[in-house]
């Protein structure tokens, strides 16, 4: 599986071709080949963004998003149970934390999608191997040395390290680089802590250029030298564009709020880098859970609300998607010092503008549990991240199945990303959104064989008042913005009809 | 038999000690065998040190926080092991004190108590070159761990599987060699412990009740001891602490077979931690000649090595432990339950910019923010203790050779002769010029800014 020693070796070869521009001394613009890079498609617009948030330790899934009206939540967790009228209502059953206040508002207007019970296969419980299992995008039987960001990034900018691009290609807010970005070709993120104290530190590194020889010491020299040229070239462009960005709103005085208001400021400053990571950790809550669970997701909901209100402010918030990971959920039954132990399976939140937002999946089943008393997986996190990359980043479907070795089925996150038939199903309305409207409304649906289908939108007493759609369609999911605001407030019911006989309505309440 | 010469017995040193000064270097050439060398000087018994201070002894007590006394506590703490890490002479025992920290991974932010901290400290350094068996049988019952890993009051009813988990994946035997339940039963056995103050005390009633339990295949009424023993009995034990140790050591990435060889000597000698460190330190594996500066420093070993290569008597060990803080080594404060991972891991763009920012601020007397640095280099009386001082080329040649494991390039070696003689030519070169102290500045803050000074 190690090709480390054979790729460098071929860079250095490589680098002594080029005439001595060596490990990426040199700036040639990442966009230089004029054309897209092959794996990445076009229908997604450039210049989108992630922002990773790690939850370092193991995120308690249950005392975040919680089964608040099930007995056997409240049986298993007598001291640590948090109640469904301190909660914050979401759906069928589903609570926030108390604590989560913010991200409950952008749950509301519709720029948060929860994926509920995520993780993997033979799930492993070490904080550091599942780590680098959610970093590697790895089998729990395989140990993969690479990132998946830095695999999708090695997609991005295939000129790198011979040639690297004006702006970083990722960014890590903090000191030690993640797994999630290296590669046995070198690193590709960026890291600091504030970019004005960067730029002045890098500012005594001297420039080297000499290639060091292919000798055990000599690629440990060759990584330093890499690192010490990428600082040289990016300390300045990130300085520069922080000087240009600006924050529109004041961040709570939290490390994860400082991070994401660095972010928010580059993004706002113009700086290309397509991948963000920043991280909170105090997640392995063996013991006296409650008000340090609480605190931490207190800080995430007022960092990501402001970024994201920051974010709106500007204009900027269609380009950016935000998301959560952390190495495993925790125990469903609470342990002897009122904590948890280590889990496996648990939600995460992708929050922005270009989500489609709700709850997706089935609330977490506590009696049906592995061996190990935890709970069972609906979902692989490679769904979460090929989502991500297909219908945010703009990856093709085929190199994101190369990235992880396997396909995976993409999960209705996005507004683009498509529908997913459920066993014995022809057709999918979903919920109007926004829900209550105004001005307009976006009604979507899918089909699973070609019919013909009529939406429409009804009064309360059954009558038509208007048509959204109607003709003949083929499989798949199509997406109306629908124009409200001839219609007086109150409640109305969107129906769907088709041809094969089936029919849906929801309703909507139109508030104009 | 590894060959004795000077660059055989630099690498020795760079490896088992926090850098060293050039009479550190010509000391240790004076033994003429590494035999000597070690049994005399670097696994050599030495006496324990006196105690930081008297609050060693206080009981714990929560206004201890509030007043901000233990804080003021973990910095003088910090201080004085940096001291005897600058003050070790030849011998290798604080390098086994932190090689035990990282190992046996504890937070101060989780600890709290610089006391508990410091009783941990003192077990690792009992245990330095002791037996490694009953250092994990002490550690599991040690105050610190057992408020780090929730082993205080875990009851056996319900017990709390953090400590049980990380003895077995970071302790002793590793990560695939042991079964989720192993854990589960392992934790029964770990529980019954209460810290209370400086001390922690076994409550029979809040022990596990079960007439037996299975742990790694054996149904037993399990103690610590016993259950320490039997994991000790498993074949993965003594092969994990030596990989650890080899990739501290050695080279990151662990030769197996040798480790095999390793392991087997820590099993015949009961594991008892010196025949081990004497078996590897006098092998051929540890001088392979390309192992030498395959090493990338720790934070530690860059900041104390420098002070040491510098010779200065006094430097700023309040500069340490904030530099320390950025370079991501504070002592007392490893990253999680796994200590520093090291090597690669200490580098990003950041800490890289940092490392030089450290390096100048000992020539300079400035932090990179500006902060005052104390006992910082006077560059002519240093130069002057080279032997070819006076002597541009030579010079240059013999402090490359010194600070830096790796060799650099004739064009590197040109670039620094430039930056010492700063205009002048190699002919009129003198530390007695009016401008060499600033040329001697310039120089050493190159030297110590290549990046092969980062490597040992």
């Amino acid at each position: 599986m190690k090709k480390e020693l054979t790729r460098s070796e071929f860079l250095r070869r490589m680098a002594l071709l080029s005439g001595g521009v060596g490990l990426g001394i040199s700036g040639i613009p990442g966009q230089a080949y004029g054309t897209l890079p092959t794996g990445l498609s076009a229908s997604v617009s450039g210049g989108n963004v992630l922002v990773i948030i790690q939850l370092a330790g193991g995120n308690d899934g249950l005392n975040t998003v919680i089964p608040a009206e099930n007995d056997t939540y409240f049986a298993k967790r007598p001291d640590i149970s948090i109640k469904k009228v301190d909660a914050l209502a979401l759906k069928g059953g589903m609570y926030l934390h108390p604590s989560m206040t913010g991200i409950k508002t952008l749950y509301d207007q519709g720029n948060v999608s929860i994926i509920q019970n995520v993780g993997y296969a033979n799930p492993n419980r070490s904080h550091f191997r599942a780590t680098d299992i959610w970093n590697t995008g790895s089998d729990a039987n395989v140990v993969l040395e690479e990132g998946w960001a830095a695999r999708y990034l090695a997609e991005k900018y295939p000129g790198y390290p011979i040639s690297m691009p004006l702006h970083p290609m990722a960014v890590q807010l903090g000191s030690v680089e993640s797994l999630l970005f290296q590669s046995d070709v070198g690193r590709y993120g960026t890291v600091f802590e504030d970019p004005n104290l960067f730029y002045q530190l890098v500012s005594g590194t001297l420039a080297d250029d000499e290639i060091p020889p292919a000798t055990l010491a000599g690629d440990e020299l060759a990584f330093l030298k890499q690192i010490s040229s990428a600082s040289i070239q990016y300390s300045t462009v990130i300085r520069d564009t922080a000087l240009k960005g600006a924050n529109s709103v004041s961040y709570p005085a939290t490390n994860l709020a400082k991070q994401l208001g660095i972010v928010a400021k580059l993004i706002s400053g113009g700086l290309e880098t397509p991948v963000y990571l920043c991280t909170i950790g105090g997640f392995d809550t063996h013991a006296n859970q409650l008000t340090q669970h609480a605190n931490l997701w207190k800080q995430i909901s007022d960092a990501v609300s402001a970024f994201q209100n920051d974010l709106k402010a500007q204009n900027k918030a269609e380009k950016v998607t935000l998301m959560t990971f952390s190495e495993f959920g925790r125990r469903v039954n609470q342990n002897g010092t009122t904590g948890t132990d280590h889990g496996t399976a648990a939600p995460m939140f992708v929050i922005g503008n270009t989500v489609r937002g709700g709850l997706i999946g089935a609330n977490p089943d506590l009696i049906n549990l592995d061996a190990n008393g935890d709970l069972k997986a609906s979902f692989d996190y490679r769904q979460i991240y090929s989502t991500i990359l297909t219908d945010h980043l703009g990856l093709t479907s085929s190199s994101t199945s190369t990235l992880f070795n396997k396909t995976f089925d993409r999960l209705p996150i996005y507004i683009n990303s498509p529908l997913i038939a459920e066993k014995g199903v022809r057709m999918t309305l979903l919920d109007p959104a926004p829900n209550p409207a105004f001005g307009q409304v976006r009604i979507q649906f899918a089909v699973f064989e070609a019919m013909k289908v009529e939406l429409a939108l009804y009064n309360l007493v059954g009558e038509k008042i208007g048509l959204i759609y109607t003709g003949d369609v083929l499989s798949g999911t199509f997406t109306f913005n629908f124009e409200i605001s001839t219609f007086p407030a109150g409640t109305y019911l969107v129906s769907m009809v088709s041809s094969t006989g089936d029919r849906i309505s929801k309703r909507l309440i139109i508030v104009n | 038999m590894p060959v004795w010469n000077v660059q055989n017995v630099g690498h020795l040193l760079s490896r088992t000690l926090f850098g060293y000064s050039k009479n550190d270097l010509s000391v240790a050439q004076g033994y003429g065998t590494f035999s000597d060398l070690l049994d005399q000087a670097i696994v050599k018994d030495v006496a324990l040190p006196a105690a930081p201070n008297v609050w060693v002894n206080t009981v714990p007590a929560a206004s201890q926080t509030t007043s901000g006394e233990t804080d003021a506590w973990y910095r003088e703490f910090n201080y004085w092991w940096f001291k005897l890490m600058q003050k070790e002479g030849l011998n290798m025992r604080e390098k086994m004190v932190l090689f035990f920290h990282n190992h046996f991974s504890n937070e101060r932010n989780k600890v709290v108590y610089p006391q508990n901290m410091y009783a941990q400290n003192v077990l690792f350094r009992k245990y330095a070159f002791g037996n490694f068996k009953q250092l994990v049988k002490e550690i599991s019952i040690d105050p610190s761990m057992l408020i780090y890993l929730d082993g205080n009051n875990s009851r056996g009813a319900a017990p709390n599987e953090n400590y049980a988990r990380e003895l077995m994946e970071l302790f002793t035997m590793g990560i695939g060699n042991y079964t989720e339940n192993d854990i589960k039963q392992a934790a029964k056995v770990l529980s019954g412990w209460q810290v209370s103050g400086l001390t922690a005390t076994f409550v029979a009633s809040r022990w596990y009740t079960d007439a037996s339990v299975t742990v790694l295949g054996k149904t037993a009424k399990f103690d610590l001891n016993s259950l320490i023993d039997h994991i000790f009995a498993q074949k993965a034990t003594a092969e994990f602490i030596c990989r650890k140790l080899y990739q501290e050591f050695v080279y990151y990435k662990p030769n197996e077979a040798f480790v095999v060889q390793m392991a087997a000597v820590l099993r015949s000698n009961n594991y008892e931690l010196k025949p081990l460190l004497k078996f590897l330190f006098t092998s051929d594996e540890f001088f392979t000649p390309a192992y030498i500066g395959s090493k990338i420093k720790n934070p530690t070993e860059l900041m104390v090595g420098a002070t040491k290569l510098l010779e200065l008597p006094t430097p700023d060990y309040i500069n340490l432990y904030e530099m320390s803080k950025l370079l991501q080594m504070q002592l007392f404060q490893p990253p999680n339950v796994a200590g520093w991972p090291g090597q690669r891991e200490w580098i990003s763009s950041t800490t890289y910019s940092y490392r030089g920012g450290f390096t100048d601020s000992l020539i300079t007397g400035k932090r990179f923010n500006g902060v005052a640095v104390t006992g910082k280099l006077v560059p002519v009386t240093y130069a002057q203790t080279f032997m070819n001082s006076e002597k541009a080329v030579e010079f240059v040649d013999d402090v490359s050779t010194l600070f830096l494991a790796f060799p650099i390039t004739a064009k590197k070696k040109s670039f620094l002769l430039d930056t010492l003689l700063g205009g002048t030519i190699v002919k009129n070169w003198s530390t007695y010029l009016p401008g060499a102290n600033v040329n001697l500045q310039q120089f050493f803050k190159a030297v110590m800014r290549l990046s092969e000074f980062q490597l040992c």
